[in-house]
């Protein structure tokens, strides 16, 4: 019935580090879309509040940090209303946290999947990206609403154009998480008790970002090395771009994307490398 | 001929043994370390050649067999071909889309419905999203559990599932299909379904089936070539029944002669020593190997050198490979003979169902003394036959015999 053309395809010994069939990984986007809806779907069957949990995740961790670092450890939230404070920093690292968790694990959670037929192994860390993109934008919105009945009500909240830089700002989170996910999901295939080490390891990074402090607070001596955290520009100049209370480190959030643009470099050439030669070992 | 659709060449794939690959990152970085002064002492790390320098062409249309023993390279060949795992050298290219008729039901997600997980399915397959939707209704068709397409297959029964997963599947019409061990797995439907599915495809123009199977009988009837595979090699190339006869015959080497010269070191005691002992096929004209058919004779020849006299029985034992107890025949007595003896026995063909047997030879005294038990000392394997018969799955009972059974319609008055 359908007289599509028959795809030539070959298969060599050795993958490129950059050999990327991005025309390949287009015809597979249908696919991309399918593993988003299960992941979507699937995700939420049997709950009883169901896509509920999008806004109660964020809403919850945030009363959490009020109640915590706002108004038992009194961290300074910079005048800023403590929820708006930090819901940013919230959905930046729940967002950054979750792209993170699903991407590191591409080898080890499909290896029966990825034995048995060939797709392009990329299209299930972006599927995850995207599904993870989705939760995202509903939370941001939740952000948006709130931020609106903050702008009437309180003086302090007022926007500035950088706002539009937003989509950026998450892009970069994204590209950040694929990058490290990827060159994770590598090596974890290989050697299991990294997994240990690495969940640990991000427990503490979410320390070493600014999320329920401000960057302010950090002394001026560490501070160079504070910035250098990809996340740390992202997470600061959301808030700087919303409330307009402080200057935005736009050094900081260059050497942001250069850090994230060799990251993902590594990881798509690490990935595309060894995606094959993984399922003799897994 | 036609055009080739799959040319692979000088394809050889290394599985590395041993120490190396342990997946704990402390001993890789001492075998990293060692592999410096490795180099200087010349040891080779061990491993196997799953694959070495295979060359083929498999050609449009073609329906082509790979036969082979165990770990012979079929299932690595095939996974190459699938790109699932990377050769260590050479190249294949090939054009068209493939499926393989063993990927039934991966990725299906329990949550997801039975119309949901179509989607899923045939995307993971390869299908178009397009392609899925136009056929979305042959496929429920085909499945059969258009009831239930709105729940989640976790609610399915084995079977629903199974039916659906293969809907799925056999709507993917792809370019080449590879159907490896299909035979192995399911029910007869199942098999039936996998098997039409197969010569569908090959009727059509344009397709190519690979096909993977320990049933030589079905190679033999789907197959148009053969290849068999022996140590990662290719062993032979050709017409079906040329490659599995040649296969049957290297690989089937029966136990089916011993013999011993010297009484002293002959297998035995001081009453009884084994002089010989063979199985000889009554093979019909240009038949290799044993089947269903071939009739089987048992010779063996024996030395008596009991002092005491007594009667004595030679008894034949005969086991399948799974240890089920076949038959125990024995000889009539004998009354105070000594000396060497010969004994034979005759199994008729149409008897033996297919499967691998053993024979073990025993020998009585007086009724009831075992003097001797000369154990598995035939082996030999029978195997299938089949004039005409859509049906190729396993053969149930022990033995096969060719009894007529006959049907007649009983009018009423």
């Amino acid at each position: 019935m359908q007289e599509e053309e028959q795809v030539p395809w070959k298969i060599a010994s050795h993958s490129g580090w950059f050999k990327w069939n991005l025309g390949e990984l287009w015809q597979y986007k249908g696919l991309l879309n399918s593993f988003v809806r299960r992941d979507l779907i699937a995700n939420y069957q049997q709950t009883v509040l169901g896509p509920l949990w999008i806004f109660l995740q964020p809403a919850l961790t945030t009363l959490v940090y009020w109640i915590i670092f706002s108004k038992i450890a009194k961290v300074s939230t910079e005048a800023i209303p403590p929820l708006l404070f930090y819901l940013p920093g919230v959905i930046v690292w729940s967002y950054f946290s979750d792209c993170l968790n699903g991407s590191m694990y591409t080898f080890l959670h499909n290896a029966a999947l990825f034995g048995k037929i060939y797709f392009p192994r990329l299209i299930v860390p972006l599927s995850n990206i995207a599904s993870h993109s989705i939760r995202m934008g509903v939370q941001l919105l939740f952000f948006l609403l709130l931020y609106y009945y903050y702008y009437f009500t309180s003086d302090i909240v007022n926007p500035n154009l950088y706002v539009l830089l937003l989509p950026l700002l998450m892009l970069l989170a994204a590209l950040f998480s694929l990058g490290a996910g990827l060159i994770i999901s590598v090596v974890t295939a290989k050697y299991r008790d990294l997994d240990y080490t690495l969940q640990f390891l991000l427990r503490l990074f979410m320390f070493a970002t600014p999320v329920v402090y401000p960057a302010a607070i950090v002394p001026p001596k560490y501070e160079f090395i504070f910035w250098l955290n990809p996340l740390t520009p992202v997470i600061e100049t959301f808030r700087a771009a919303f409330f307009s209370h402080k200057p935005i480190h736009f050094d900081y959030l260059f050497i942001s994307v250069v850090t994230v643009f060799v990251i993902l470099c590594t990881g798509l050439a690490l990935f595309k490398k060894r995606e094959l030669k993984i399922m003799d070992i897994i | 001929m036609s055009n080739s659709v799959i040319s692979i060449e000088n394809i050889s794939k290394y599985y590395r043994l041993g120490k190396t690959g342990s997946g704990r990152l402390r001993e890789d970085i001492r075998n990293w370390v060692a592999g410096f002064s490795k180099k200087k002492s010349g040891v080779v790390d061990s491993g196997i050649w799953a694959l070495k320098d295979i060359n083929l062409q498999i050609y449009e249309g073609e329906v082509i067999g790979f036969v082979g023993n165990n770990g012979a390279g079929k299932s690595t060949l095939l996974k190459i071909i699938c790109r699932i795992t990377a050769p260590n050298t050479g190249s294949i290219t090939g054009r068209g889309r493939i499926a393989s008729l063993l990927e039934v039901g991966t990725g299906f997600n329990g949550e997801l419905t039975g119309r949901e997980n179509i989607y899923l399915n045939g995307s993971i397959l390869g299908m178009q999203k397009k392609e899925i939707t136009a056929r979305f209704d042959e496929i429920v068709d085909f499945s059969g559990v258009e009831q239930f397409i709105d729940t989640p297959v976790k609610r399915y029964s084995s079977g629903m599932y199974t039916r659906l997963a293969f809907a799925v599947a056999a709507h993917l019409d792809p370019e080449i299909l590879i159907v490896d061990e299909v035979l192995a797995v399911g029910d007869a439907a199942f098999q039936r379904k996998c098997l039409g599915k197969m010569k569908e495809a090959a009727s059509q123009k344009g397709k190519t089936v690979l096909f993977v199977s320990h049933n030589m009988q079905a190679l033999q009837n789907l197959c148009t070539r053969a290849v068999s595979l022996h140590n990662g090699q290719i062993a032979g190339i050709g017409s079906p029944e040329k490659v599995i006869g040649d296969y049957l015959k290297r690989e089937k080497h029966a136990e089916t002669s011993q013999h011993f010269e010297d009484i002293n070191t002959a297998p035995g005691n001081n009453a009884i020593r084994i002089r010989s002992v063979e199985l000889k096929p009554g093979f019909l004209a240009g038949q290799q190997v044993i089947d269903i058919r071939t009739p089987l004779q048992i010779n063996f020849q024996f030395w008596h050198i009991d002092v005491e006299p007594g009667s004595l029985i030679a008894g034949v034992h005969l086991f399948d490979m799974t240890g089920n107890f076949i038959f125990d025949i024995c000889s009539e007595a004998l009354h105070n003979v000594n000396g060497l003896i010969a004994g034979s026995c005759s199994i008729p063909g149409n008897f033996l169902n297919d499967a691998s047997y053993y024979i073990s030879l025993v020998f009585v005294k007086n009724t009831t003394e075992r003097l001797f038990y000369f154990e598995t000392c035939l082996q030999f394997d029978v195997e299938d036959y089949r004039k005409d018969t859509a049906w190729f799955g396993k053969w149930h009972g022990v033995v096969r015999p060719d009894f007529p059974v006959q049907l007649r319609p009983v009018t009423h008055a």
